[in-house]
């Protein structure tokens, strides 16, 4: 139970991408791939053709075609990254591995990103004597990738096993599914299979992890009939994860078994003609934004019942303003919402690892909102002119902006910790907060700054006007089943959209079923916008899953430490 | 110095026992506690401590304050809130006391606008306020923005799974005494501005008894064997403000800290 606040869970795509194999190979070798765990096929589609230069398979929609290698993309929960598995990585060689590191490095970890791997020296690349050179990279799903600059082998160019016995592992390999036993290069143990190498290394440190669910979930061989083979292998007494047969979903009447090889790595062996299962999304809560039948809980003394804790992670990632691409359209398509839901949290996210971003936002419970925008007031979707003021405030903020901050108030109330925003736009994390009612208060807990809002339901006078703050000072009515709650005395220092200390804002919080509440927001500022909007989002209710801790955020503000000391030190350096 | 601690020991728990006398006869002086909706005390309100206990817990004569504050910042004398007035620190954790109140115009997390710990937000200079309705009782303080939940499961507690500031707190109604174990702490908090001190292993259990409408008789006792030899306990009356539309107004300290923290990384430096 206590594990459930740091192993917050949630939904997965379950993705997995497939490296099948040239039909050269599978004339000679059979038909091998590798399956890659990610969280989203078409992003993961998008990344390998963008980066690694695989291009679009034409007859299907679920892979690439890495020069004469197929990567399939299969929906599958990604449990981690595949280092320290027994099937570490993958590898691409190019002609000119310096400048493609160079391009790679320029594209940056923000979105859906390349990950670089620095050696202790902060360098991307080495130059292995008698080798070649080589560098690591990560795809944003965790599948870490080996760049090598071999002339001899273009393109795909290996699959690394891990193993705590190379040799052995090696000879197990060939003997059931062939392949050539050589070196690379004369220095590393392998088998050649076609074009590409298998190679196995020495695993440090204890026994590599089981692959099954990581980013590289398995590799898999062609054979031309399965039960023969399926046979030999229960004779060797391998284990079966998946019994001889056709998989749910397959395209093909071809079987498919998947078994534990050495150092657990999954190994799927497959009949000639296979060819992937069609992927589904898992079943998943779809957050629909329509009032339900739906009767609000009371409590005891009478009033609507929000008791709990809710969280933003449903409504992650859709935008406040209707975006230019969508037309007119109601509600995004399903693989619409996927796709923005997964480049909205690789863009928050970049430097964490992918898992982690899975567990947090729940991806296996809620499916990602269809909304198209928040805002829902004015139709079009976008937020109102802004007055002659308004605009000269918005140049004046920007006008404020220091590439290097000479202290802390050139840097944003978040950055400060002092309050992150006065609409609690889902996050990618942390975004939850606590409702704790009693007869004549609503008490918000808000967990990105442990800000804990206290909306009095008595109807008892504002504060006098004089008493400025940052979040302001709200007060709350019942409105049927709906929580109105008004917002005053903005100090204006923590602007939500550009917003003064002239605004009001009032709040309107609905459930409208056992396990959402519909959060509305209206911002009236009349000294910025020509008139009021309104934005629109689904909080939902997840307490077997989500919990809030406690966000000290100033506490462990090392970053403003980093920031300042970094702006300074670039002053130096500039001065010098 | 043992049979000395011995001594004080007995006369605390005689203290103990008294107070649990007093505390009745308290209440029936002043007026009964108001009633929630289910029979239980009603502790909703704005709260605060009167008294030094937050310059010093235990006994201590008026001191010079912080330098350039005169009279302002000055420390005023107060009669201390430990029972029996003794902290039973360990040898190591009495020099680290020591330590931390040579260093306290830096080194207090209170200073530094970090949260408080427990029991220390609760006498803070600063109103509380308790919402307590049907399920969980919430405490939202007026410094740094602390805030317990307090969630009512002190049978079966789910136990804290990271340790923090303000840790984790359990609750259960002991007749008209909100009782609360609170643990799961960093040991990063102080006591108070005299650097009194423990560590992650420290346990609180608090007791709330209302002594009428708009008091209440609040008592803590520490248990760190970390840091103490034995338990020990402070108590301290907490009173309902009854100023007109009262409020605990956000008092958002981060800013005030930064000239602190961080004055000696700004482009013209502060420090």
């Amino acid at each position: 139970m206590n594990r459930k606040r740091i192993v917050r869970t949630f939904a997965a795509a379950l993705v997995c991408a497939s490296v099948l194999p040239s039909a050269a190979l599978a004339a000679e070798a059979d038909y091998h791939h590798v399956h890659l765990t990610t969280s989203n096929a078409t992003e993961a589609m998008k990344w390998y053709t963008e980066y690694l230069d695989c291009q679009p398979l034409t007859d299907r929609d679920d892979g690439v075609d890495c020069f004469g290698t197929e990567v399939v993309f299969e929906s599958r929960a990604t449990l981690g990254s595949s280092q320290r598995t027994g099937i570490d990585h993958i590898s691409f060689s190019y002609a000119d591995l310096t400048a493609k590191m160079d391009d790679l490095a320029s594209v940056g970890v923000g979105g859906s990103g390349v990950r670089l791997q620095r050696f202790e020296d902060g360098s991307t690349l080495r130059d292995a004597p008698g080798l070649f050179k080589y560098g690591f990279i990560f795809d944003p799903w965790g599948t870490r990738i080996e760049l090598v600059e071999d002339s001899d082998t273009l393109g795909f160019h290996h699959i690394h096993l891990s193993s705590t016995d190379p040799a052995a592992t090696l000879e197990w390999y060939q003997e059931r599914f062939g392949g050539e036993p050589a070196q690379l290069r004369g220095q590393l143990d392998g088998l050649r299979m076609g074009d590409i190498w298998l190679l196995a290394m020495q695993h440090e440190g204890g026994a590599p992890a089981a692959t099954a669910g990581r980013a590289i979930d398995h590799i898999a061989f062609a054979v031309a009939s399965l039960d023969p083979v399926a046979g030999e292998l229960e004779r060797a007494n391998v284990q079966f994860l998946e019994q001889p047969g056709v998989p749910d979903g397959g395209r093909t009447s071809a079987k498919r078994a998947i078994v534990d090889g050495p150092d657990h790595v999954s190994l799927a062996v497959v009949e000639a003609g296979f060819a992937g299962i069609v992927s589904k999304m898992d079943e998943v809560t779809d957050i629909t934004t329509e009032l339900r039948d739906y009767t609000v809980p009371r409590t005891p003394w009478g009033t609507p019942d929000f008791q709990g804790v809710w969280t933003g992670d449903a409504s992650h990632g859709i935008p406040l303003q209707r975006p230019d691409d969508v037309g007119d359209a109601a509600v995004l398509t399903p693989e619409q919402a996927a796709a923005r839901r997964e480049r909205g949290t690789l863009g928050s996210i970049w430097g964490y690892e992918a898992e982690w971003r899975d567990t947090t936002l729940g991806y296996v419970k809620s499916a990602p909102s269809r909304q198209v925008a928040m805002v829902i007031d004015p139709p079009d979707g976008r937020i109102p002119a802004r007055t002659a003021e308004g605009e000269r405030l918005r140049a004046e903020a920007r006008a404020a902006r220091r590439p290097l901050p000479e202290g802390p108030e050139h840097l944003s109330s978040w950055v400060r910790c002092i309050t992150r925003s006065l609409v609690q736009t889902p996050g990618v994390y942390n975004n939850g907060f606590q409702v704790v009612q009693g007869p004549n208060h609503v008490a918000m807990q808000v967990e990105m700054l442990h800000e804990t809002r206290v909306i009095p339901t008595d109807e008892s006078p504002f504060v006098g006007s004089d008493i400025a703050s940052w979040r302001g000072d709200a007060r709350g009515h019942w409105d049927g089943d709906s929580l109105v709650v008004e917002i005053r005395n903005f100090n204006g220092r923590a602007p939500y959209q550009g917003s003064s200390d002239a605004l009001t804002m009032t709040e309107r919080y609905t459930r409208t079923g056992p396990d959402t509440l519909e959060y509305q927001f209206t911002i009236d500022d009349p000294k910025v916008f020509t008139r009021p909007w309104t934005g629109m989002f689904t909080y939902v209710r997840d307490e077997s899953q989500y919990e809030l801790v406690e966000y000290a955020c100033h506490e462990g503000n090392y970053g403003m430490t980093n920031i300042l000391s970094g702006s300074r030190a670039k002053e130096a350096d500039a001065a010098r | 110095m043992k049979k000395r601690y011995r001594q004080l020991l007995a006369s605390a728990a005689a203290l103990s026992v008294l107070s649990i006398m007093l505390v009745p006869a308290l209440a029936s002086a002043q007026g009964q506690a108001s009633r929630a909706f289910d029979g239980h005390p009603d502790l909703n309100g704005v709260w605060q401590a009167i008294g030094t206990a937050h310059w010093d817990l235990q006994d201590h004569p008026a001191a010079a304050g912080p330098v350039d504050t005169g009279a302002i910042g000055a420390i005023p004398p107060g009669q201390g809130v430990v029972v029996g007035n003794t902290i039973p620190y360990t040898p190591d954790a009495l020099a680290q006391k020591q330590q931390n109140f040579e260093n306290r115009w830096t080194d207090d997390p209170e200073i530094k606008c970090f949260l408080p710990g427990v029991p220390r937000a609760t006498y803070l200079p600063h109103p509380f306020r308790i919402i307590q309705g049907d399920q969980k009782i919430m405490m939202v303080y007026g410094f740094a923005e602390a805030n317990r939940t307090v969630h009512m499961d002190k049978a079966n507690p789910e136990r804290s799974p990271i340790d923090s500031w303000m840790g984790r707190s359990h609750g259960a109604w002991d007749g008209d005494t909100l009782v609360v174990d609170a643990e799961g702490f960093n040991g990063e908090s102080w006591f108070d501005r005299a650097g009194n001190h423990a560590s992650y292993a420290l346990k609180v259990q608090e007791r709330y008894t209302p002594m009428g409408p708009n008091a209440i008789m609040y008592e803590a006792t520490l248990e760190d064997p970390n840091t103490f030899t034995e338990p020990w306990t402070i108590r301290l009356p907490l009173y309902r403000r009854l100023d007109e539309n009262v409020r605990v107004l956000e008092f958002k300290c981060v800013e005030f800290s930064e000239d602190l923290l961080y004055g000696h990384l700004r482009k013209e430096p502060t420090r």
